[in-house]
């Protein structure tokens, strides 16, 4: 095409686009406001519905009574000290878990990749095996000895894969982080195996039990404990979606349109292992929330992760609250383990993922 | 090939005849089919608890030869070679200590199906209720020909439950969580006693009635909400005697605090209980249904 | 604003263990085996349409690289304007300079517009969401590229004309002074080949955008650029205006191969025919 007619071309397709442009995506505020008020609302009913549902049927008016003393109030005691701390902690959990599984697939330029992939999991549940196995008991302020246990386990082994993944002056390497947070997750897995090879029944029991994962927590203490540590990720979370974007391309790509790619990654790492030790610490591994939740949300709301990480944290919020309740009504008086739960939704899930792309 | 090796060789067949017809396949209990050892020509291996106390209250100790990584009782067992567990037994030195009488657990084939081939009698133990362990301790008895010893244990504890019985007859029974288990320092991964087995059958003889006593389980998983929901009036935990090494007893039984409205927490009625006795279904369970019973109901138990 | 690199040095190996360099030296090593590039000074005209030229393994690639910040050099400078690169942050080099490289491969699927947005991403602040402004220049980037009817497609549909055009509306987004482009058409069909090379003479007119170029096809840069340097082994073997640069003794000198290099009149420039292998 000569010059003159080419410039033409480009004026009618600036008019095309406006013309696509209105009845096609509303501009980003508009769709952000709309996801974070919509998944909000959902985040907010499961938060307030479920502490209403349980194996037990009680008197809502009994339990908000307040001329009853607490002692003696069981329907008080059910709802604010088993019932509603469970709920908190599904949630904080959920968006935790959620949030962090789109952090850790963004840094990873992988959709598959999980909270657990990088072998944070593994090292929080080798802490919380040696401590039931050994059976040490060894708590700080709110900190009882199994969460203090994994967590320590978890930075141990984020730490690894750091020190392991961080080559001098450069950016890391995907490939080395995921190669270094399988093998950690190998090597832990075995360690894992090995203490429990020894441990007599009671404690192996124990063990097996702890990494099916337990939100039943009784008390706000290891919530209050867990809080902070969240709030700082999820801190850090805020400053990271937008440069998540263009870090999708691939290092150079980030760093060509402006990204401190080294400080974007660090701040990721960071704070995506952050989320899930935390979230680990209190509730055991609970598996495939931070999968499941960030596809369902990319395929309601596309990719654009400024838009992904906050509706992701609420609807991992929501589903897990939502997946425990089933977890403790479903087959009442026994309870599932919720991660045996958060695996027969996610299983199927993602067969069914494969076989659409297939 | 020389006169001499040939004997050998037929004295090897011979034997190994005599073995194959000592020893059945099934291999589950031989104590009926096998003729009798010569009792203090055995030698005894046992890789379970129960079976080691059990055998040395029998009057089988002397016999004894080797035990498992987790037995804990009767103290002359701390000079015995260790030969593993559930999980890792160590087949290698089962067999070297040449044991004629060896008791394993009911999921071991593996090592059962070895044994058989080695011509080496195997016990399998059971795990169930009272009736369980008396029929165990006889079992073992007709094994290692002190039947009678072993019918006087029976009978002796028999007695001994009878007592208790008698002792919180008429009293009225209180409802009672039975904890197994739980993560140490906090409320976290309760277990208890279901409606079936050893422990269930104690507290019912101790004179407490099993809040969940309507679980058809050994043991059971209960959420936070459900215990107060049922709301006990005395809490026991019953734990081995390790259990909770770098704390303190207080201090575990301050755990239960936030349950405020179980009727064992306001009424001071939380009891933490460590001891051998208390968890293994052996001769000493009777003093665990002791001191299950002199904890619910002291009362009776005060001249 | 001038681009120059002045007297660079790259070795991907990085610096030895005491942690920096003694001149091109390395005690007991090969120095010339070890840098990828070596005491490389090449200086971009502001608005030139440049080409980096030479086989594979020449360093052009490297070279781009250093001029876009990517990459820092050992030893020399990179500078824009007066200001060194190495002295500022990648937001502020990404405000002038955009790269287009060979491929993108993005991890999630976006849409071309969203894609192209991202140029945006340097002038828009920590928390900032783009705005009107921002999306008529990212509009008006694919107007520019003749990509505006796939705004709302997603990038990993397209064929590779489509996606090459879309990248280079993204780096156009960024609203540069340089364009660095990486073999922008070593992966594309002969049509697309084409069009993609006018559509950059035609930006490099109209926008007043210096651009350069790195590309093995001698063709191309023929055809398209108004300076060339040549670089073989690390080093700059020749640079100028591409009539005086591109001749048959320096293809020869460069390829190892005899070529007619002529001006075509029918093309309307110069192009290199092979005719014998030495």
């Amino acid at each position: 095409m000569s010059p003159p007619s080419r410039l033409a071309a480009s004026a009618r397709q600036a008019l095309a686009v406006d013309a696509l442009e209105r009845p096609a995506r509303k501009p980003i505020r508009t769709r952000l406001a709309v996801t974070i008020a919509g998944f909000g609302a959902l985040a907010v009913a499961a938060i307030a519905l479920a502490p209403l549902v349980g194996s037990t049927h009680i008197s809502l008016s009994r339990a908000f009574d307040r001329s009853i003393p607490f002692a003696d109030n069981v329907d008080a005691q059910i709802f604010f000290v088993a019932r509603l701390p469970r709920v908190l902690s599904g949630a904080l959990v959920g968006a935790a878990l959620a949030a962090a599984g789109v952090v850790f697939q963004a840094l990873l330029r992988n959709p598959l990749a999980t909270p657990f992939t990088l072998g944070v999991s593994a090292g929080a549940s080798l802490g919380a095996m040696l401590v039931l196995i050994f059976g040490v008991s060894l708590s700080v302020g709110p900190f009882s000895t199994v969460p203090l246990a994994s967590f320590a386990g978890a930075a141990v082994a984020a730490g690894i894969v750091y020190r392991l993944a961080t080559p001098y002056r450069r950016a890391m390497s995907t490939a080395v982080l995921l190669l270094a947070g399988v093998t950690l997750n190998s090597f832990f897995s075995a360690l894992i195996m090995f203490a429990q090879y020894f441990a007599d029944f009671a404690q192996a029991y124990r063990a097996s039990r702890w990494l099916m994962g337990d939100l039943d927590v009784g008390s706000y203490q290891p919530i209050i404990a867990a809080v902070p540590l969240v709030a700082i990720a999820f801190a850090v979370f805020a400053m990271l979606p937008s440069a998540l974007n263009v870090l999708s391309l691939g290092p150079e790509a980030a760093a060509t349109r402006g990204v401190d790619v080294v400080r974007a990654q660090r701040l990721a790492f960071f704070s995506a292992s952050l989320a899930t030790s935390a979230a680990v610490s209190l509730a055991g591994p609970i598996g495939f929330i931070g999968i499941v939740v960030p596809h369902l949300v990319r395929l309601l709301v596309g990719v654009d992760h400024r838009i992904v990480l906050p509706a992701s944290a609420l609807f991992g919020a929501a589903f897990l609250v939502a997946c425990d309740l089933g977890a403790r009504t479903l087959l009442a008086p026994v309870e599932l383990p919720v991660g045996v739960l958060t695996a027969m939704i996610g299983g199927p899930f993602f067969l069914w993922l494969l076989v659409r792309k297939g | 090939m020389a006169a001499g090796t040939k004997r050998l060789i037929a004295a090897a067949l011979v034997l190994v005849a005599c073995g194959a017809g000592l020893v059945s396949p099934a291999g589950a209990d031989l104590t009926r089919s096998a003729p009798r050892l010569q009792s203090e020509k055995a030698r005894i291996v046992s890789l379970v608890p129960a079976l080691t106390e059990m055998f040395y209250a029998i009057g089988a100790g002397p016999q004894v030869v080797g035990v498992g990584s987790f037995d804990q009782f009767p103290p002359e067992v701390a000079t015995l070679p260790r030969l593993g567990a559930l999980l890792d037994p160590d087949t290698e030195r089962i067999l070297t200590l040449r044991p004629t009488l060896v008791g394993i657990y009911g999921s071991q084939t593996d090592l059962q199906a070895q044994l058989a081939r080695a011509g080496i009698r195997a016990y399998v133990y059971r795990h169930g209720g009272i009736e369980t362990i008396y029929r165990t301790m006889r079992e073992l008895g007709t094994a290692t020909a002190r039947e009678p010893q072993a019918e006087r244990l029976v009978r002796d504890l028999q007695a001994r439950i009878a007592t208790i019985r008698t002792r919180v007859r008429d009293r009225t029974k209180p409802k009672v969580l039975l904890v197994i288990s739980r993560q140490p320092g906090t409320l976290r991964e309760i277990y208890v006693s279901g409606g079936v087995g050893f422990l269930h059958e104690m507290l019912e003889i101790a004179g407490g009635r099993n809040v969940f006593a309507d679980v058809a389980r050994e043991s059971a998983q209960p959420s936070q909400e459900t215990i107060l929901a049922r709301a006990p009036d005395i809490v026991v935990e019953v734990h081995a005697e390790g259990m909770f090494k770098t704390s303190s007893v207080q201090n575990e039984k301050a755990v239960w605090a936030p349950l405020s409205s179980l009727p064992a927490v306001r009424n001071n009625r939380v009891h933490v209980l460590l001891g051998q006795h208390l968890v293994v279904p052996g001769p000493r369970f009777a003093g665990g249904a002791e001191a299950l019973a002199r904890t619910i109901h002291p009362a009776a138990f005060n001249r | 604003m001038t681009l120059s690199a002045d007297r660079v040095s790259y070795s991907y190996a990085g610096p030895p263990k005491g942690g920096h360099y003694d001149g091109l030296n390395r005690a007991g090593h090969d120095a010339s085996s070890e840098f990828a590039l070596r005491d490389v000074s090449v200086t971009i005209a502001p608005r030139s349409l440049t080409g980096l030229l030479g086989p594979n393994g020449c360093g052009k690639t490297t070279l781009l690289k250093l001029m876009s910040g990517v990459l820092k050099p050992e030893l020399g400078s990179v500078r824009l304007g007066q200001r060194e690169l190495r002295g500022l942050s990648a937001r502020a080099i990404a405000q002038q300079i955009a790269v287009v490289p060979q491929e993108t491969h993005p991890a999630f699927d976006f849409t071309v517009l969203e894609m192209v947005l991202m140029g945006r991403h340097p002038h828009l602040g920590a928390f900032q969401l783009e705005g009107p402004d921002d999306l008529a220049i990212a509009r008006e980037s694919l107007a520019a590229t003749g990509t505006a009817q796939l705004a709302h497609r997603s990038y990993t549909t397209l064929s590779g004309g489509e996606k090459q055009r879309v990248v280079i509306a993204s780096a156009l987004a960024q609203k540069p002074t340089v364009l660095l482009l990486d073999e922008p058409t070593a992966s594309l069909d002969l049509g697309y080949q084409l069009e993609i090379a006018s559509l950059l003479k035609e930006l490099n007119r109209e926008r007043r955008v210096t651009m350069v170029l790195a590309t093995h096809d001698l063709n191309l840069a023929a055809s398209l650029c108004d300076t060339l340097v040549l670089l073989r082994e690390g080093q700059v073997l020749m640079q100028g205006p591409t009539r005086e640069v591109l001749t048959s003794a320096t293809v020869k000198q460069l390829y190892g191969v005899i070529a007619d290099v002529s001006f075509h009149e029918r093309a309307g420039h110069i192009t290199v025919i092979p005719v014998q292998r030495p």
